[in-house]
């Protein structure tokens, strides 16, 4: 049967930029369907209303939404998130939330991947270990550093994970002058502060710009192209060899599939909203987390009566957000002679600094061996109006306007430098977070959009608490001031995987060890939903190593 | 990015930071405002009239002018907020909202004191504005108005606020590069999108 292509990846971010890269590469026609429009670096400015104040890389909620299931005095209750205005999506468009990352890349280590047998099962809690050991992912996650360009300088340290290669393939981003206040802190704690590695040139490559230190990372797209993201580092590269098509504006609603249960066919709206089909042989499903088991929960079939891959119940289980929480501090200007606190004020370079000497945990006091977690330093956002926003209510919720209201934001903008800590922990995986399809809500091209049920395990709030506690001692000692911190339960939604793990059994997971899709045996998913457990680090550089894994599995099948 | 957390903890991050008042030394040179208000060219004929000429009034009164601080006049508060509110990719039911409003406050002005809004001092309209606050529709209006004059003092000039970048000098702050130029603001970038402010 001719097919229109060899293999159709749905989903153009950091799980399908490897896949189709390495298959055009190797000659393989790919079409990539991506929901959103195609941006480049032409569009891509620092403009505060288009990257976070308006609707422009992300679908209107009016549009396109989820329901989000909490739990209210003890019962689990949805709310549309046009109603609540708590916007789950995270960068829809040619190369998807890759392009809007502040690009801090931590691999996991070795005990990431076997936590069930490392640190035995916790109550409550769907802990298992991946069928894959990290000595099977490092010479992806290397691949990665090179491909996708990572900047960095390794340090040792006693949690360190093993390297096949010595170090980056290129030096770190430049760093602020703040790294001083926090590598003096940490060495009078005995700790080891570790240059952050990052998915940012800090050269010029493959004719990409080396990063041009605006200040404005993470939430903007990056207008050099420095930043690693799916479309600059690979998209661009799978589009040039000529076999690899990207089609913007294509939103896949449901895989068609046959008696045999194989992939027949995508069906997806086309920018003018026409129901449009494309066959292949092959396909790979990779539209993050949330929306990748979404669409398997939609595309029901003769062998697949609950979804793509869900006869034994598991797709939309255990879903996983990153734990922890953040804390913030002021180094106060006047605190600091003139030059000591103009070079505070500097606007450009990298913090690059995070901690991992409480990643594993062995404390009496905690209740012996545990997993724990990492603790990563930046300063506060530079998005003025955001910051302004924060000012326009006072402690009792009153709005401040007026003078009062002037001197706030002077104060806010002109007194301290704001150096914030972001404290990453796992989200333990349990029954109560997961994907499901919304039974009343639906997109504005009539198909059920995903419930979300976000309940987290209280072992994450301990860890977060563990971490916290020592986090705090780094700022008291560094001479912050007006410090605050939150441990929450609350998810990050920028911080998403898990819903089709992978595993040796498909009666508890989704995907073979290939991440294959059980009785679907020409699906894969590459995104980063195959993981059973998340480590403690953000997913960004697993999902791109994993997803360059499963390219060559795919190669291998084809 | 990880700008859920961002939000969670910067709430409370700020509520506490008032009792950092005080140190403040004026640092925007009073001087290169009182030049700007100097050669500032004379409101259009739109902002005579109503709701823009309430709107004005009620502006100002939220955001002054100082010796050494830019006011809604200086921001071009009004002109932003028109611009915004009539952009076609604009959300109806905000134009609506803040049109809507400016009915009500006179009215309730009207019923109080026998004046509109703009007819009134000081002193009447601070009092008129914390009681249309105890309404829920009430706080909601003057938090939206609240919201687009910071977006006018802060904002990108190329939207029609913050002229030659007058609120970021103001606080010190340093926009990011390259900024946008006239032929990429948001609402020009690929097809056209829905408007959706965002928390």
């Amino acid at each position: 049967m001719e097919r229109d292509y060899d293999v159709c990846v749905i989903g153009s971010g950091a799980g399908g930029g490897p896949v189709a890269l390495t298959l055009a590469q190797a000659g393989y026609s790919v079409l990539v369907l991506e929901k959103g429009p195609w941006f480049t670096e032409q569009d891509f400015y620092k403009d505060e209303l288009a990257c976070c104040r308006r609707s422009v890389y992300t679908p209107s909620l009016e549009d396109e939404q989820h329901v989000i299931e909490d739990l209210l005095d003890g019962d689990w209750v949805g709310e549309a998130t046009s109603e609540s205005g708590w916007d789950f999506w995270n960068g829809n468009c040619v190369g998807g939330s890759s392009n809007f990352m502040s690009g801090f890349f931590y691999r996991l280590k070795p005990e990431d991947f076997r936590l069930r047998s490392e640190f035995g099962p916790v109550e409550g809690a769907n802990v298992a270990d991946w069928p894959i050991s990290y000595a099977d992912l490092e010479p992806w996650y290397t691949l990665v550093e090179k491909e996708v360009g990572i900047s960095g300088r390794f340090v040792d340290h006693p949690f360190a994970e093993p390297r096949s290669m010595p170090d980056f393939p290129m030096p770190p981003t430049r760093e602020h002058p703040v790294v001083d206040y926090i590598d003096r802190a940490c060495r009078k704690l005995d700790l080891h502060p570790l240059p952050t590695p990052r998915a940012i040139l800090s050269r010029s490559r493959d004719g990409r710009g080396s990063c041009a230190y605006s200040g404005y990372c993470g939430s903007y797209g990056c207008s050099t192209g420095a930043k690693g993201s799916a479309r600059a580092a690979l998209l661009d590269r799978a589009a040039a060899t000529g076999k690899c098509e990207i089609r913007a504006h294509a939103k896949v609603y449901r895989l068609a599939s046959d008696a045999r249960g194989r992939v027949t066919g995508a069906h997806y709206y086309d920018a003018e909203d026409q129901a449009q089909v494309v066959t292949a042989r092959l396909f790979v499903v990779a539209c993050q987390a949330i929306e990748t088991s979404r669409l398997l929960l939609a595309s029901v079939g003769p062998k697949h009566p609950q979804g793509l891959g869900n006869n034994r119940g598991q797709v939309g289980k255990n879903l996983l957000f990153s734990a922890g929480g953040s804390g913030s501090g002021d180094l106060e200007y006047a605190d600091l002679d003139v030059d000591a606190a103009a070079a505070l004020k500097t606007r450009g370079p990298f913090v690059n600094r995070g901690l991992q000497d409480w990643y594993f945990l062995d404390d009496k006091a905690f209740g012996g061996r545990a997993k724990g977690g990492t603790v990563d330093f930046l300063l506060s956002h530079p998005n003025p109006i955001g910051r302004a926003m924060g000012e326009k209510w006072d402690a009792d919720d009153r709005l401040v306007w007026g003078k009062p209201l002037q001197q706030r934001l002077k104060s806010v903008f002109t007194t301290a430098q704001h150096l914030r800590y972001e404290i990453f922990c796992d989200w333990l995986p349990n029954d109560n977070c997961f994907v499901d399809l919304d039974s009343a809500v639906r997109d504005k091209w009539n198909t059920p959009v995903a419930k979300v049920r976000i309940g987290y395990h209280e072992h994450d709030l301990k860890v977060g608490r563990y971490i916290n506690e020592r986090a705090l001692r780094v700022m008291e000692t560094l001479g912050a001031k007006n410090i605050h911190s939150g441990i929450s339960g609350a998810p990050p939604q920028n911080l998403v995987a898990g819903g089709c793990r992978f595993g040796k059994d498909p009666a508890t997971s989704v995907l073979d060890a290939d991440c294959r899709v059980h009785d679907a045996e020409n699906l894969y998913i590459s995104d980063g939903s195959f993981m059973p457990t998340g480590g403690s680090v953000p997913y960004t550089w697993t999902i791109y190593a994993n997803a360059f894994r499963v390219a060559e599995r795919i190669r291998s099948a084809l | 990015m990880n700008s859920e957390r961002q939000v969670l903890v910067t709430r409370r991050e700020f509520l506490s930071r008032l009792a950092a008042l005080g140190a403040l030394a004026a640092s925007y040179p009073a001087l290169a405002l009182q030049e700007r208000r100097s050669g500032a060219v004379e409101a259009p004929d739109w902002a005579g009239k109503d709701p823009w000429h309430t709107l004005t009034a009620v502006q100002q009164h939220l955001f002054p002018a100082g010796e050494d601080t830019p006011g809604a006049a200086d921001i071009h508060a009004i002109q932003y907020l028109r611009n915004t509110l009539d952009n076609p990719a604009a959300d109806g039911e905000d134009r609506e909202f803040v049109v809507n409003g400016v009915g009500w406050l006179n009215e309730l002005a009207q019923e109080r004191t026998g004046k509109p809004f703009i007819k009134l001092d000081e002193t009447q309209r601070e009092e008129l504005l914390r009681t249309i606050e105890q309404s829920r529709a009430g706080r909601n209006w003057l938090s939206l108005l609240l919201t687009y004059l910071l977006e006018a003092l802060l904002a990108d000039p190329v939207y029609g606020g913050n002229p030659h970048g007058i609120g970021w000098q103001w606080l010190q702050h340093q926009p990011g590069f390259p900024r946008p130029p006239a032929d990429k603001t948001w609402y020009r970038l690929g097809r056209p999108v829905h408007f959706q402010r965002k928390a």
